[in-house]
């Protein structure tokens, strides 16, 4: 028997793969990350498949590497490290579960992609909250297990939002249900009692989700998630604030972000901007705080009105002046863009083709430090600063910030490609001295990481060893090895 | 018991002072109010510490934690140390008193958090914190309890959810003392980053620490944690005299209290779904009538329920909120109040602008803001206890509220509990526009009253009955002790299976005291609880006997 | 009243920890929430305000004995009230200050003595004073100030100095301008002399409560001798045994009874004092314990098993205590500047020296003391005024120990400072 074989039988042959340009595009990705091609690419269509799947990889000793959003890959999470995997494609779940207007919140599978779930939450005159322009094809839970940072931070209360509660096969073929989804009762039983599957804590004693979030699916597949929607503006004004220096924008961001003000919230150095708007060639602003203002249900145009002259005396006071647009960018058009999935090629890609990522947490107070490091490792390296794309995201209410550096080169170029990978690694390594905090350790960051933090590997360890003890999920990832 | 040699090893540990087993010291840790969670007949717990500690730092505990290990005894931790879930599980326990780490040792006033020790108490922390413009989360147990208790090991809903969400969300880098000894820093501590973020490398240690409630103490000690701030627009030194009902104060002219009151049910719980979405207010909380009667004035009350017609008149306000307004500018705080007018309107309500009512205002104000009030629900009858309280959409509260009063009904009319109404339950939504909530129905009774203890332990047998029936939500039932887990588990996933595992696995030997966690010993532990509480017993098999599968 | 006879308050304790605390509402810092002296310098709860109601009600119902060291935890303790005045924020059916005399009267009728006690108490027998000094050296403080004596002519007001007046030389100064100045303008009052005896309050807090009544028997004596309608102390001590423990164990004086402060605060607002000179100071108020929240008179006139049903009239709240007359006496002096703590009025912090601490305890007397002087220097104030001799004296002995700059007056050096006196 085959894992192809094993895996027709649950699934039929129609959704198994085994085209051999299939599995090796599945060896490596766009972000250069190489691997073994897998055994075959398997689609399930339901969760009962996903737990037989699973139940299948622990008695074969097969590994499972689960994948939600379409291609491109980038960042490792989706190549398998050990021969004779077998991709869990999950893209083809594609249902809306249920869109909960009153509770603001949907159940969806895993292969819903943002596009898809705009869509119908906008039916309901809601919104999803969205990570910086995801590309068409990238999963809602995907993108929400992974801890993608959202534009709009006032919603972001705890590092699991927008994810609520989730259904997850662990490793052990074991099929949970997370937070308050998880009972008593179906959730037909639990809707009628006016429960919405919104409460991500849980049960008991233990976060569930905060186990499963994160791993890089290496404790096991999710097969539904609720998220938390917020409601679509009936106003909506977007502003920008340019300075020279990303320092001068910092006491105007945390005082908004303090107080919840603004909706939309990111800081965006010129390479950024030009590349997601592109507009301004070289004459971007060096930085742009982008935000926007809304007002919803209740008198909405007076919630905007009171929030532009609080926000404009705040602006004041900081020594900035907000405007609706720099050069040729308008805060409104690039408010629209950022609620939609970025059309190809992805901006990061846009200026030369190709992109190399480096982001971490820190605090916004910090991010001049990190520019600095990086302006050094640039210079040592002959990079060009003009190809730094430089994306600041405000999350947790403004109590951390994402700080992402998008290296910008030519894939065409072998010097460049080899340039922007020794940056890469070199800028990776001093900002992790520094304090930068790779909370998503993807690929080799993710000896960095953990090196650093020898008491979390073993307490992980544990846990990998309660959900996935044969270790058939992702192995190779994060600090969990290839055998299991 | 503790051995003279463990006790030696513990005194050379943290200085003879430092260490006690003189039987009426330790039975300062085994009387607790709310034990009428363990069916017990007064307020002691059924064992006493065999030995308490005061350790002074992290390393210090560590010491402690292993000299338990080495002589076979088990230890339990505790801040404030308030409520029966203190309690030991066995004979052979050490208590760990952590008062003396009781820090705040950072306020990071840009980002938002402070990093406290397990010892500092929320008036505190709030105190310190509103001198930088910024407010924290406070339990509804009140300010005199432990930020980080709530925040790590138990459960905690607070007055001002609406803004500062509920304790566990709010928890950043974490300093843990693991059962064996050894210290695990959870998120950026862990990596010398700094306190801002508890949440990774990778999978969320935060997730084994603890979930929708805590382990209380049943794996290992906190010692140090940081927790996120939220923003205080209000005086940065409020000048408050008084103490209490009597408290009178500068209140900033972009505050204001009000009570919001609606017409049914259903108005009610759609008036806190508008809020939510026009994200509007500061604190929105229903403290019941009949405990805002009994609180204040407690004779009162009493007479008061002897007549029906009083009672029907205070209960015409049960569908009610307290609704805070902390705004930040003059624009903000009319904006906000226009927002409340239509959304009570919309719903049919009244809305009391509590800021006209001389003498109250200023007392309300500060005592939500503050959160000094909630020991007043021991003035009544001397104690209470309290059911329900699952965190879900709003509309479930609402349900629960409704199970609570229906079943307390049957107790406060007959005399059992004392009559609060039956309409208290207490509770609110959290997170502005997340808009999720609870209710939970508090219950009031006189714990030096054997029978109306009896009746408390009843009601609260009866409440988890029908949580299992009707498939509600568990809520702060799974602060019962780990009885729980084995009853509810079955119906809930078998999560308890899971929980069982993580014990295992950071705690094989059981050293931290798994009384109100999960047991390794399940068999055991049934067995046990149905011989100490045979009064509950036959209300908890027929839970057990639900059937579920998820 | 006996320990059993509080069960039920003690069996009310719901260890909420109030009583660590001042009342949360006026917590204003971290550094200086505390309000218990003995939990917050010896943690365990057993120190604490509940924790020795536990451990009453342990003892009541035999889970416990009580030895040398329950005794010690127990006479570890001021009795400076800030747990009851915490613990009735939100409590009608606790009055945890009587279980904590009750715990000690309970110490005494098993045995469980301390020694400094015993001595405290052999001096007050043979010599009238808890001091150890001679009773014949009572009256020696007014020396000179040719003031009426009992048993001469008939006074208005009675002025009785307490032990430490009478018999700390480094004080006396204050006593004596003090009367010099009520007589001065136009008092009429008159001292006991030899004498004036104690009070007997400290012997009734040791927990020596029969004693009490021989020397209150003796001070309605000399009150009577005098003719006095006014009794005044400068003594906090005194004013509390007068005005709390006398009355509740059904002793009456008959006769007003007035803190020096009062009297005096009164005098300045009718304008028959009237300070004029300069004291150009900073300075921070310290509220004695037994002047202030223990100084509220006794609430008469309940009698019920069940608390829960009593009128809050009847709770001894320590809010109708003296706080306000030594705040406007020192408001009164042209020049100075008075500060407040952030733990004041009934929330005040301890001064360390009461309930046989001072003497039994020095070390977490000066513990509690150099507590209240941090906070005290917090303010910015260059001196630390109170209104009570047992707090100037280990407050002043604080300051040398741990040579801080911070000066120690009582209200009245003050006052005679700017009347020109001593």
């Amino acid at each position: 028997m085959t894992a192809k074989s094993d895996c027709v039988k649950i699934v039929g042959e129609e959704s198994v793969l085994a085209d051999k340009k299939i599995l090796a595009s599945f060896a490596r990705d766009d972000g250069g990350s190489q691997g073994s091609p897998p055994a075959c690419v398997v689609k399930p269509r339901s969760a009962e498949e996903v737990r037989e799947i699973v139940l299948m990889a622990n008695a074969r000793g097969y590994a499972l590497v689960p994948v939600s959003s379409g291609e491109p890959h980038s960042r490792g999470d989706t190549v398998p490290a050990t021969e004779g995997a077998v991709i869990v494609d999950l893209s083809g779940m594609k249902r809306v579960l249920r869109m909960d207007r009153r509770n603001k919140v949907a159940m969806v599978e895993p292969g819903v992609t943002f596009g898809e779930l705009r869509d119908a939450a906008a039916q309901e005159g809601l919104r999803v909250l969205t990570p910086l322009l995801p590309r068409p094809s990238k999963s809602v839970l995907g993108s929400a297990l992974e801890r993608e940072p959202m534009l709009i931070p006032k919603y972001h209360w705890d590092m699991t939002d927008p994810l609520m509660c989730v259904e997850v096969v662990f490793g052990t073929g074991d099929v949970f249900r997370t937070g308050s989804a998880a009972g008593p009762g179906t959730l037909e039983e639990q809707w009628a009692v006016g429960c919405a599957q919104k409460n991500p804590m849980g049960p008991g004693q233990t976060d569930f989700l905060r186990l499963v979030q994160g791993s890089q699916g290496s404790m096991g597949i999710v097969t539904w998630g609720t998220v938390k929607l917020e409601l679509l503006p009936g106003v909506e004004k977007a502003f920008l604030v340019t300075a020279d220096e990303f320092g001068a924008l910092q006491d105007f961001a945390y005082t908004i972000l303090k107080f919840k003000l603004p909706d939309l919230c990111l800081i965006l150095n010129g390479a950024a901007l030009g590349a997601i708007t592109e507009k301004g060639g070289g004459d971007m602003p060096p930085w742009t705080l982008a935000y926007s203002i809304s007002g919803y249900t209740y008198m909405p145009r007076e919630r905007v009105e009171y929030l532009e002259k609080d926000v404009a005396d705040i602006a004041s006071a900081a020594g900035v002046k907000p405007a609706r647009t720099a050069g040729d960018v308008d805060a409104g058009e690039l408010a629209r863009m950022m609620g939609a999935p970025c059309p190809p090629p992805h901006w990061k890609t846009r200026a030369r083709g190709a992109c190399r990522e480096v982001f971490f947490l820190t605090t916004l107070d910090r991010v001049p430090a990190f520019l600095a490091a990086v302006d050094g490792e640039m210079s040592a390296h002959g990079f060009d600063a003009r190809d730094l794309g430089v994306y600041v995201q405000p999350i947790r209410q403004g109590t951390g910030c994402h700080l992402e550096m998008d290296f910008f080169y030519d894939p065409g170029s072998e010097e460049d490609t080899r340039k922007a990978r020794a940056l890469h690694e070199g800028v990776s390594r001093a900002c992790i001295e520094m304090g930068g905090f790779f909370s998503r350790p993807y690929g080799g960051w993710a000896d960095l990481a953990y090196g650093r933090a020898p008491d979390a590997v073993a307490a992980l360890a544990r846990i990998k060893d309660i959900l996935d003890p044969r270790g058939v999920m992702n192995p190779g990832r994060l600090c969990f090895g290839k055998e299991g | 018991m503790i051995t003279d040699a463990a006790y030696r090893e513990l005194q050379e540990t943290l200085g003879a002072e430092n260490v006690s087993r003189e039987p009426a010291v330790l039975d300062g840790y085994t009387w607790q109010p709310f034990t009428d969670i363990l069916g017990l007949p007064d307020s002691w717990c059924r064992y006493r510490p065999a030995a308490v500690v005061l350790p002074g730092s992290t390393e210090e505990v560590q010491e402690v934690v292993r000299i338990c290990g080495r002589h076979g005894l088990q230890f339990k931790a505790m801040s404030t140390g308030w409520g029966a879930w203190n309690a030991m599980g066995g004979e052979n326990t050490v208590q760990i008193d952590l008062k003396r780490m009781n820090r705040i040792l950072e306020i990071d006033e840009k980002n938002m958090y402070a990093v406290v020790e397990p010892c500092a108490v929320c008036s505190q922390l709030q105190a310190e914190a509103m001198k930088k413009g910024l407010n924290c989360h406070i339990i509804g147990a009140g300010c005199g309890s432990s930020p980080l208790a709530s925040a790590t090991s138990l459960c905690g809903y607070g007055w001002s959810g609406l803004t500062t969400s509920y304790s566990a969300r709010n928890v950043l880098g974490v300093e843990w003392v693991l059962p064996d000894g050894e210290v695990l820093r959870i998120g950026t501590p862990g990596q010398d980053a700094g306190w801002f973020n508890g949440d990774g490398p990778g999978p969320s240690l935060r997730g084994a620490m603890r979930g929708f409630m805590g382990a209380c103490g049943g794996l290992g000690v906190f010692t140090r944690c940081a927790v996120k701030l939220f923003p205080w627009p209000g005086p940065e030194e409020p000048q408050v005299e008084g103490l209490l009902n009597d408290v009178t104060a500068e209140v900033p002219d972009t505050h204001a209290m009000f009570l919001i009151a609606f017409p049914d049910l259903q108005r009610w719980a759609d008036a806190a779904y508008s809020v939510a979405d026009a994200e509007i207010g500061y604190m929105m909380c229903k403290n019941a009538i009949g405990a805002l009667v009994a609180t204040m004035m407690p004779r009162g009350l009493k007479e008061l329920t002897r007549f029906a017609v009083f009672k029907d008149i205070l209960k015409t306000l049960r569908y009610q909120f307290q609704f805070l307004v902390c705004a930040r500018t003059p624009r903000e705080f009319a904006y906000q109040k226009a927002v409340l007018r239509e959304i009570v309107e919309e719903c049919e309500g009244i809305c009391l602008d509590v800021s006209k009512l001389p003498g109250l205002h200023d007392a309300f104000w500060w005592g939500f803001v503050r959160a000094a009030m909630p020991p007043l629900i021991f003035r009544m009858g001397g104690t209470f206890g309290t059911s329900y309280g699952a965190l879900e959409g709003f509309d479930h509260p609402a349900y629960q509220s409704q199970e609570g009063a229906r079943l307390k009904s049957q107790y406060t009319e007959t005399g059992r509990l004392m009559d609060d109404l039956a309409d208290n339950s207490w509770g609110g939504i959290y997170e502005g526009s997340t808009g999720f909530g609870h209710q939970e129905e508090l219950y009031v009774y006189d714990p030096r009253d054997s029978a109306q203890l009896e009746a408390a332990e009843d009601y609260l047998a009866g409440t988890l009955v029908d949580t299992a029936a009707k498939k509600l939500g568990p809520g702060l039932g799974f602060a019962g002790g780990a009885i729980v887990a084995e009853i509810f588990g079955p119906l809930i996933g078998d999560y308890h299976e899971w929980l069982r595992k993580i014990k295992g696995a950071f705690d094989p030997d059981n050293v931290s005291d798994p009384a109100f966690y999960v047991s390794p010993d399940p068999e055991k532990l049934i067995a046990e609880e149905m011989a100490n509480r045979p009064g509950m017993a036959q209300s908890l098999l027929s839970v057990m006997g639900e059937e579920d599968t998820p | 009243m006996a320990l059993q006879d509080m069960e039920r308050d003690m069996a009310g304790c719901s260890r909420c920890s109030s009583c660590k605390w001042i009342p949360h509402n006026q917590v204003k810092s971290w550094r200086f929430a505390q309000g218990c002296p003995s939990s917050t310098r010896y943690s365990f709860h057993a120190y604490s305000g509940s924790g020795k109601m536990i451990m009453g009600l342990s003892m009541l119902q035999s889970r416990s004995e009580l030895n040398d060291d329950v005794a010690g935890i127990i006479y570890n303790c001021q009795l400076c009230g800030s747990c009851q005045v915490s613990c009735q924020v939100y409590r009608d059916d606790i009055d945890l200050s009587d279980v904590l005399l009750e715990l000690r009267a309970k110490c005494v009728e098993d045995g469980f003595l301390i020694l400094e006690h015993m001595e405290m108490l052999q001096s007050m027998k043979k010599e009238d004073n808890p001091l150890g000094m001679l009773k014949a050296d009572r009256g020696r403080w007014a020396e000179g100030l040719g003031l009426p004596e009992i048993g001469g002519r008939q006074v208005e007001v009675l002025f009785h100095a307490g032990c430490r007046y009478s018999y700390d030389e480094d004080l006396r100064g204050t006593v004596r301008g003090t009367v010099s100045l009520l007589r001065d303008a136009g008092i009429d009052i008159g001292v006991a002399g030899k004498d004036e005896a104690c009070c007997g309050g400290r012997a009734y807090e040791l927990g020596y409560q029969g004693e009490m009544r021989n020397f209150a028997d003796d001070m309605a004596g000399r009150v009577k001798a005098s003719g006095a309608r006014t009794l005044v102390t400068a003594c906090s001590d005194c004013y509390y045994t007068f005005m709390y423990l006398y009355p509740k164990n059904g002793l009456d004086l008959g006769v007003e009874v007035l803190h020096i402060t009062e009297l005096v605060g009164r005098m300045i607002e009718e304008g028959r004092i009237e300070p004029a000179g300069e004291v150009p100071m900073r300075v921070t108020y310290h509220d004695p314990c037994h002047l202030g929240r223990r100084g509220e008179s006794y609430k008469e006139g309940w009698s019920g098993g069940d608390k829960l049903l009593r009128p809050v009239r009847f709770k001894q709240s320590g809010r109708l205590g003296v706080f306000d007359p030594p705040r406007d006496i020192i408001r009164a002096l042209p020049g100075i500047e008075l500060v407040e703590m952030e733990r004041i009025r009934e929330y005040s912090w301890c001064c360390g020296a009461g309930g046989g601490v001072l003497e039994a305890f020095p070390e977490f007397a000066s513990w509690t003391a150099g507590d209240r002087l941090e906070e005290a220097a917090a303010t910015g104030a260059e001196a630390l005024v109170t209104a009570c001799p047992w707090c100037v004296r280990v407050f002043r002995d604080a300051v040398t120990e741990r040579g801080m700059e911070m000066k120690i007056y009582d209200v009245m050096e003050l006052l005679a400072s700017s009347l020109g006196g001593a």
